[in-house]
């Protein structure tokens, strides 16, 4: 991972080398065990602050552009995410973690305004304005979702003095299902709206279809020493594919059993024959083509792109076979495990990456195939425990795999307020050190929950010392809603947000260089049930007495409206021709009457 | 509306009420009985339905076949290879198969002690992320490797991994897939589920190194070795402590076994059923069997308490479908689990299946249990009101007999004249206490049979069945001993009408947990509502006694050992040794309640020892009783 992120280095100086109006898009592929790609792809444009001020936009999006400008946001960060990181196969997440969110929509942003009032109001007006933009639920984010994190969140743009002056608001949806309807909006605020360049490769089928997936907007102004401000947008989306189902055809999506003899199978068992086989399905490697994983070629280039940044890079050993095609030229890396491709800017692009065979004289090994990806920092799990309807409990399970270095982090969790937290019986244990017990928490900071106003919010400051396991756990009680406040499909249960760590930059100095910035890290989210009344009992009343006073009112109306006349009182009911004309000749005199 | 105050009035001094309630006790009891014999009936029973539109069983195409059985093969030859292995060796290759899928792979430790055996062994298990999931809800699959009946779930295990490698191949899932492999369908399985539920006793259950989210539901296969196909499933849905799965898990296996694979379905091991009243009757009261026992019948079991609904699957029968076909039933009911938003809430949780598709609801069936329990308070207030009447009163109203009707009438005008009968000062502390120390006492037995050593149970049993007889003349000498003067009669009407009221108050509220074990025991009690002492009268107290003896709680146990002993477990044993198959299966009987309360938390054992058996206690000392002078006058005035 660190190799990886070493691309990202000169990219980040060459942001600030080059401070015009510009865009750059890199695509880094990464090839993971188990038949796994992590694709990750980044579009970042600049505006100066002036040409922002002046409604100038170039490739900064005029539609989040004026959303900014109303209400006054001065760094915003919005993140959709579906699917879990699988820390244990796929190592260190990238990016270190601070371009993804929790399972749902994530949305924080710094607002400029004087009183907290002014805060939420501009928060809320944000809200519902990306909600139409982004076709997410974001107006759903109200006071009881909204929360004012005090250690979790750093502004990463320069800010100045303006920071006084501004308020952190964050808010998340768990629930919020991100799909094809989301990612149109976002590709829309690209310069080529997906048509070329990288995010030509971006389709909703295989997006979506991925084992993990996070789409992030960060917008932040940064100033350069010397340069003129900037307010910076980057679009970031990062996606692990499965080789194997990403490489089945569109129009045929099913996994269909393979015909025999296309199984991979261990010769070596006994009992290997033409009807017994037993698979060994990530022992043998993969093939695979850009254009088969993503389902099309790269359309050319977006712009003409900065020619130092190459638009797409590959993590691999150099051992590895790739073809490219052709019009692209291919720079290897010295440190041996990693390429990168400048394209041309007219033809299609493709990588193809062939089979490699473990056997005959030139023999590889899952070493040719990818780089071993490098161990993250901390290990975060986070369960309910107890069952019942009236009490629970959380564990989360928070693992140091480092040998030596001690990890310092914030953990925040964001409850609903109607899971009422018992603070007291927050613990920390850790196992498996001979570190001491008492400074495993530094500090607490704590804001309950009152009930349909606002949810709990819990930071903690935590250090766990080296190869050890800290075991966090508190109890909780389901309060009762109220028979309107439960969603449809009542019975599903409620989600509750995932917890969000901030690993804290190191300060000692032979802290690994990964310990040295801030990385991010999320647990999975959790599907709280509370006590769920019977929806159909009030439903049989409503019928009932629907039912009822239907009855009861539509005789007495009849009663009341109809005029009751004795069968000889009424109009001569004289039938045949007589009768008919007279009817006919008075429609004729009503109609006449009408006419004058 | 003052006449008929005035009626009621009337009604009330009329001493033909009193006679009334044991009448309307035996009609309770007729009744209740009569009623649960009607629900087979088709004019009682519904036809089942899928009430959870989600779930859309049958509703797509199963593609698990074609090479999937080439790998199905070389996983059996696997596991057919570590038949006889230790458990640790079966769990490393187990985990090797897994992580070779892709799966993340647990383990857990577990030891129970119970009866002197100790129940010890890991579970291995494997959870499949669902590609596009967060972990927050989770489906299972149990593959034991002993099945309930301590058979080598060889294909059952073999099936199991090779339909977790053709889930992984799926994106649509929207819910984790919890592989579980424990060693047998018993201890192992209660231990995975107490722990992902952190209600284990950490002294004995490992916790779960890994865990996902909300179990939504749980599929156990139990597929010994069997010689050719077959063209059925059985599903096994009752759980521990008679509570039971939601009615739409088992009407969709057997909606996808029926409808899209071509299977029967068959429930209560009913393998023919006629859907005839006969067969009907036989599976609804094997059904009540099984729940008034409330043990575990398969590897699903466990989860019941849970609240997570889950069903054992077995193969039965002849015909030409194969592991594959089995596996595709699997498949089509995971596929309709996925697709559930909800937990499965929609039908009914309180329901007695006469054949795969009619079933009996709660509304229907618990008048039946509510009826007989009622009986009890019935003439506990009969007991209370008797016991209130001065004995002076009594002695001149109750006539000789009871067809005397002129008599009747005669003291009707003499009631009506004295409207308010002398009110008594009752004498409840005795027999309030007498009736607590029998329940307390129950705890004695509970203990015993909970805490004896296995080889030590059976005699231990018969010795406690002996002593049981002799109890209540026992408490009965105990009492007059003690006690400055012996009982009135007045004290034994309040006797049984507290042990009645409580008895009475037990059933109706066990009725609604686990109907089959309140009528049962309701029905097993009953004669304990026509107690009474007869101290001039020998011949029916002994009488009485020895149909109480044959009805007592250690008695029934026998019964139901012998029963047990000569159509389940003896089929097995030689015939010569007739009571030494009995001795052994008392001991295997009482072992398994002993593991039951150990391991599976069974209640069962309490309501046996601490509520029906301390009635059965109070019962049988009001039978022995021999009332004080003055009652003992009255009833040589009834027998003159």
């Amino acid at each position: 991972m660190r190799s990886f992120l070493s691309y990202l280095i000169p990219l980040l100086l060459l942001a600030f080398d080059v401070f015009a109006s510009e865009y750059h898009e890199q695509l880094n592929l990464k090839p993971l065990p188990q038949s796994s790609l992590l694709a990750s792809f980044n579009f970042r444009s600049n505006t100066t602050l002036p040409d922002f001020a002046a409604h100038n936009f170039r490739y900064f999006p005029r539609s989040l552009g004026q959303i900014l400008e109303h209400v006054g946001t001065r760094e915003l960060h919005l993140r959709f995410s579906l699917g879990r990181w699988d820390a244990e196969s796929w190592g260190a997440r990238p990016w270190d973690g601070t371009k993804e969110g929790g399972t749902g929509v994530e949305l924080w942003a710094w607002l400029e305004a004087d009183t907290e009032e002014e805060a939420d109001h501009k928060w809320l007006t944000l809200t519902n304005a990306l909600s139409g933009l982004f076709c997410a639920s974001l107006n759903f984010i109200d006071e009881t979702r909204t929360t004012r994190p005090v250690m979790s969140f750093l502004p990463e743009g320069d800010h100045g003095a303006a920071l006084d002056r501004m308020h952190l608001l964050h808010g998340v949806l768990p629930h919020e299902i991100v799909c094809t309807e989301n990612l149109t909006p976002f590709l829309k605020l690209l310069p080529c709206k997906g048509k070329a360049g990288i995010s030509s490769l971006l389709d909703g089928h295989k997006l979506f279809d991925a084992s993990w997936q996070s789409m992030a907007i960060d917008i932040r102004p940064i100033c350069p020493p010397g340069q003129e401000c900037v307010l910076q947008i980057e679009q970031t989306i990062d996606m692990v594919l499965d080789i194997e189902r990403s490489k089945r055809p569109r129009g045929n999506p099913i996994p269909r059993p393979l015909p025999g003899h296309e199984l991979k199978c261990n010769a070596s068992k006994p009992y290997h024959s033409g009807d017994a086989c037993f698979p060994s399905d990530f022992d043998a490697g993969e093939d695979w083509s850009l254009d088969r994983l993503f389902g099309k070629s790269m359309k050319g280039t977006c712009l003409a792109t900065n020619t130092e940044l190459y638009p797409v890079c590959i993590n691999v050993p150099h051992t590895r076979d790739i073809f490219a095609t052709g019009g692209a030229t291919e720079i290897k890396n010295p440190d041996g495990l990693s390429r990168c491709y400048q394209l041309s800017s007219e033809e299609d692009f493709s990588l193809i990456l062939p089979h490699m065979s473990r056997e005959g004289d030139n023999a590889k090994t899952t070493a040719d195939e990818y780089v071993q990806p490098g161990t993250p920092l901390l290990y975060a799990e986070r369960s309910f425990t107890g069952h019942g309807q009236e009490h629970g409990g959380v564990r989360s399970i928070l693992t140091n795999p480092s040998p030596d270095t001690e990890v310092e982090f914030v953990y925040m969790e964001t409850l609903p307020w109607f899971m009422r937290v018992y603070l007291h019986t927050l613990q920390a244990r850790v196992e498996g050190s001979s570190g001491t017990k008492d400074d495993i928490i530094q500090e607490i900071y704590y804001r309950p929950a009152l009930d349909r106003v606002r949810g709990s919010q819990l930071e903690l400051r935590v250090r766990i010392p080296p190869a050890s396991t800290v075991f966090l756990t508190y109890d909780f009680e389901k309060s009762i809603l109220r028979y309107t406040e439960y969603p449809p499909d009542a019975n599903r249960g409620f989600d509750v947000a995932a917890a969000i760590i901030t690993i804290l930059p190191s300060t000692s100095p032979d802290a690994p260089p990964a310990l040295k910035k801030a990385s991010n890290l999320r647990t999975t989210s959790l599907l709280l049930s509370l006590p769920t009344p019977d929806f159909s009992m009030p439903y049989n009343v409503i019928i009932f007495t629907s039912t009822a006073i239907a009855l009861a009112f539509g005789g007495l109306y009849n009663i009341l409206v109809r005029r009751f006349v004795g069968a000889d009182e009424g109009v001569d009911a004289t039938g045949g021709l007589k009768g008919k004309i007279a009817r006919l000749m008075a429609k004729i005199k009503g109609a006449k009457g009408k006419v004058d | 509306m003052p006449r008929l105050l005035a009626t009621l009035a009337t009604l009330r001094g009329d001493p033909r009420l009193l006679k009334l309630p044991p009448y309307l006790s035996a009609l309770c009891i007729a009744v209740g009985v009569v009623w649960l014999l009607l629900l087979p009936l088709n004019d009682f029973t519904r036809r089942t339905y899928i009430s959870e539109n989600a779930l859309l069983p049958g509703q797509v195409n199963t593609y698990f076949g074609g090479s999937d059985k080439n790998v199905f093969r070389a996983y059996k030859h696997e596991i057919e290879a570590l038949e006889g292995k230790s458990n640790i060796e079966i769990n490393d290759e187990l985990e090797n198969i897994w992580r070779g899928i892709g799966l993340k792979v647990g383990r857990q430790n577990y030891t129970y002690h119970s009866a002197g055996h100790t129940y010890a062994g890991e579970n291995a298990y494997a959870i499949l992320h669902a590609p596009r999931g967060d972990a927050t809800e989770a489906i299972v699959l149990v593959t034991a490797w002993r099945n309930v009946k301590d058979e080598f779930n060889r294909n059952g295990v073999a099936l199991g991994l090779a339909l977790a490698r053709y889930f992984k191949r799926w994106s649509l899932w929207s819910k984790d897939i919890i592989i579980v492999a424990p060693p047998d369908s018993r201890a192992g399985i209660q231990a995975w589920v107490d722990a992902y539920h952190d209600t284990h006793d950490s002294f004995h259950v490992a916790p779960l190194p890994i865990k996902s989210g909300l179990l939504q539901g749980a599929v156990a296969i139990d597929f010994p070795f069997r010689e050719g196909g077959f063209d059925g499933v059985h599903i096994v849905y009752d759980g521990v402590n008679g509570q039971l799965p939601n009615l739409d898990l088992i009407n969709t296996v057997s909606y996808i076994a029926n409808g899209q694979m071509g299977l029967h379905s068959f429930i209560q091991e009913r393998i023919e059923h006629s859907d005839k009243y006969n067969d009907r009757l036989r599976t609804m009261l094997r059904g009540m069997m099984n729940q008034g026992l409330g043990h575990a019948v398969g590897a699903h079991s466990s989860f019941i308490p849970y609240h997570v609904d889950a069903v054992t699957v077995q193969p039965v029968g002849n015909g030409w479908h194969d592991e594959m076909g089995f596996g595709r039933l699997i498949e089509s009911t995971f596929r309709s689990l996925n697709n559930l938003l909800e937990h499965l809430h929609q039908s009914f949780f309180f329901y007695l299946l006469m054949h795969k598709d009619q079933f009996v609801s709660i509304g229907t069936y618990l008048p039946s249990a509510m009826l007989i329990a009622v009986n009890f308070t019935i003439m506990a207030i009969l007991m209370w009101v008797k016991s209130g009447v001065g004995e002076d009163i009594p002695k001149s109203t109750e006539p000789p007999t009871v067809a005397d009707s002129k008599a009747v009438e005669g003291n009707k005008d003499a009631v009506s004249e004295t409207p308010s009968t002398p009110a008594v000062e009752r004498e409840i502390y005795l027999p309030l206490g007498i009736v607590i120390g029998c329940h307390f006492l129950g705890a004695l037995p509970l203990f015993i049979f909970n805490h004896t050593s296995s080889h030590l149970l059976a005699p231990v049993f018969l010795l406690f069945a002996l002593f049981n007889t002799l109890l209540p003349s026992l408490i009965s000498n105990l009492v007059q001993v003690t006690s400055t003067r012996p009982l009135s009669l007045q004290q034994f009407y309040i006797l049984k009408c507290f042990s009645l009221l409580l008895l009475g108050m037990f059933l109706s509220s066990l009725a609604t947990l686990n109907f089959s074990l309140a009528f049962l025991v309701g029905l097993a009690s009953a004669p304990l509502s026509f107690t009474r002492p007869w101290p001039a009268n020998a011949p029916v107290r002994y009488i009485y006694t020895a149909l109480l003896n044959l009805l007592s709680p250690t008695a029934i146990i026998l019964a139901g050992v012998a029963a047990y002993a000569h159509y389940g477990a003896g089929a097995g044993v030689g015939d010569s040794s007739n009571t030494n198959t009995l001795m052994s299966a008392l001991e295997h009987v009482l072992r398994e309640a002993a593991f039951g309360w150990d391991v599976w938390g069974l209640y069962i054992p309490v309501v046996v020892w601490c509520v029906w058996w301390p009635a059965w206690i109070v019962g049988s000392v009001v039978v022995w009783g021999q009332p004080s002078s003055s009652s003992s006058s009255s009833n040589k005035v009834k027998s003159a």
